[in-house]
């Protein structure tokens, strides 16, 4: 098991984003996300790597365990757990890479800059070694002839699979994606899509938050449903979207097809 | 022609000081301005405070006041009285660096949070952020109100001449009440005007430089 959170609960100041979720996921696995906005898919993500932190819970990401707090325990003043220190969590967040639905590029960099910056600052790279396994990078993607380009020149298809070269490079253990297609035209989600399912074939392990029921279908080994902070139903795709057990996922679908 | 000849030694002296005193306010004023910032929007408050007083006195207060202030405040407190001209640095410098850390506190506050997310998803640590992503990004937005301010600091050396900086207004001064004549003023304008069309040419370079990495077209 690559990622074991445990007894997770999640408060904003007026929501429990959160509610007791238990999720794991084991290497090799795709698992996709579903939900309605504001189910907490996207927090739990982010409480992966970090980006949001927990209430209360415990996250045990590669064999790390970098927060174990009761309810109940001491917070600080964000109202956030106790975590490790920075320096041995960022190591450890160093684990996940992360693909977000506005992208977040560098703007001042090119694309190969990108992908070579934390490899560089963060691993100790050599700029040839970083640049060789950038190309490569690019060359998965697709992108390979856009190297010098800055993305302010890219279209949002071209940009967001930048930005899974630029997760991939750090040669996460885990890949984390927040609705990587949300904020693009219907027409060029495939491109991304497809990288995607490339990752999925070659066993890369990937947790996916998203609206597209038809990657969910094709290549997630998982799916998870959740509504108000809490997960719902999980099964494989046939049994999510074949079969929905409860009622709460039968309107959601319903809602998705009209 | 003859006229101009005879007094243009003295404005070329004045000009010399006038740029002597931009530049140096330039120098220390442009790094100076970032302790500032980074200090006001620190996590400790006693230090947000001082920041913060600091820029609203020197920005809430006329340049002219400060120069005074500045000129006489040491010898009347502790009978040591500094020259013109290091005393003019010394407020211009103080002066410009509040004006200049509320600029870079403004680009920065520009930034997405998402470049935030971004680095920190990838494992860079608070410092890696701040200098490889952070502010060359809030470089190119502070550019143009950088260069506004810089264009002003070109006209306000001349407030120096009240604490007897003997810059290009000084001088100029000086000419008109002896010789009765308006072309020293004439003069002075265009040496004024000369600065301006040349800062203006680099900061029009250094923007551009910088828009290699906009976005084109309708993406």
């Amino acid at each position: 098991m690559i990622l074991e959170m445990k007894d997770i609960i999640k408060e904003f100041p007026n929501i429990r984003a959160l509610d007791d979720i238990d999720f794991s996921v084991d290497e090799g696995e795709t698992v996709a996300i579903i939900g309605p906005s504001g189910s907490g898919k996207s927090t739990l993500l982010r409480c992966i790597n970090c980006l949001t932190r927990v209430t209360s819970g415990k996250i045990t990401l590669d064999g790390k365990t970098f927060v174990d707090a009761k309810p109940g325990g001491p917070l600080n003043k964000n109202h956030e757990a106790k975590y490790l220190p920075d320096k041995e969590l960022l190591e450890i967040c160093c684990e996940t890479g992360m693909v977000f639905q506005h992208f977040n590029l560098f703007p001042h960099m090119t694309c190969l800059g990108n992908i070579c910056y934390a490899p560089e600052k963060v691993k100790g790279r050599s700029k040839q070694e970083a640049e060789k396994r950038g190309m490569e990078l690019l060359d998965l993607v697709g992108l390979a002839d856009k190297r010098d380009e800055y993305p302010g020149r890219l279209s949002g298809g071209q940009k967001q699979r930048v930005a899974i070269a630029r997760g991939l490079a750090m040669d996460p253990r885990i890949m984390l994606f927040d609705e990587p297609t949300s904020a693009l035209d219907p027409e060029i989600t495939g491109e991304v899509l497809n990288v995607m399912k490339k990752l999925a074939n070659e066993k890369t392990t990937m947790v996916v938050v998203t609206h597209e029921m038809g990657f969910a279908k094709e290549v997630a080994d998982r799916v998870i449903f959740m509504d108000h902070g809490a997960i719902v139903e999980q099964g494989s795709a046939e049994q999510i979207y074949g079969a929905p057990k409860s009622e709460r996922l039968k309107e959601f679908l319903g809602s998705l097809i009209n | 022609m003859a006229y101009i000849a005879q007094i243009m030694p003295l404005l070329m002296k004045g000009t010399m000081m006038m740029a002597g005193l931009f530049a140096l306010t330039l120098v220390i004023a442009i790094p100076l301005g970032l302790p500032i910032m980074f200090g006001s929007t620190c996590k400790f408050k006693v230090v947000r405070f001082l920041c913060k007083c600091y820029i609203w006195i020197f920005r809430g207060t006329p340049l002219l006041l400060q120069l005074f202030f500045f000129y006489y405040f040491p010898g009347i407190a502790f009978g040591i009285r500094f020259g013109a001209f290091p005393t003019a640095v010394f407020t211009f410098a103080l002066n410009y660096a509040a004006y200049f850390a509320e600029i870079y506190r403004g680009g920065m506050n520009s930034i997405d949070p998402g470049q935030y997310e971004a680095a920190h998803s990838l494992g860079l640590s608070k410092h890696q952020t701040t200098y490889g992503i952070i502010i060359p990004q809030t470089l190119k937005v502070v550019l143009p109100p950088m260069s506004n301010e810089v264009i002003t600091l070109i006209k306000d050396t001349a407030l120096a001449s009240v604490i007897t900086l003997d810059e290009l207004m000084r001088l100029t001064q000086g000419l008109v009440s002896r010789d009765v004549t308006l072309t020293p003023y004439l003069i002075a304008a265009g040496i004024y005007l000369l600065f301006t069309f040349i800062m203006t040419m680099i900061s029009d370079r250094v923007e551009k430089h910088f828009s290699k990495y906009d976005s084109q077209g309708e993406w």
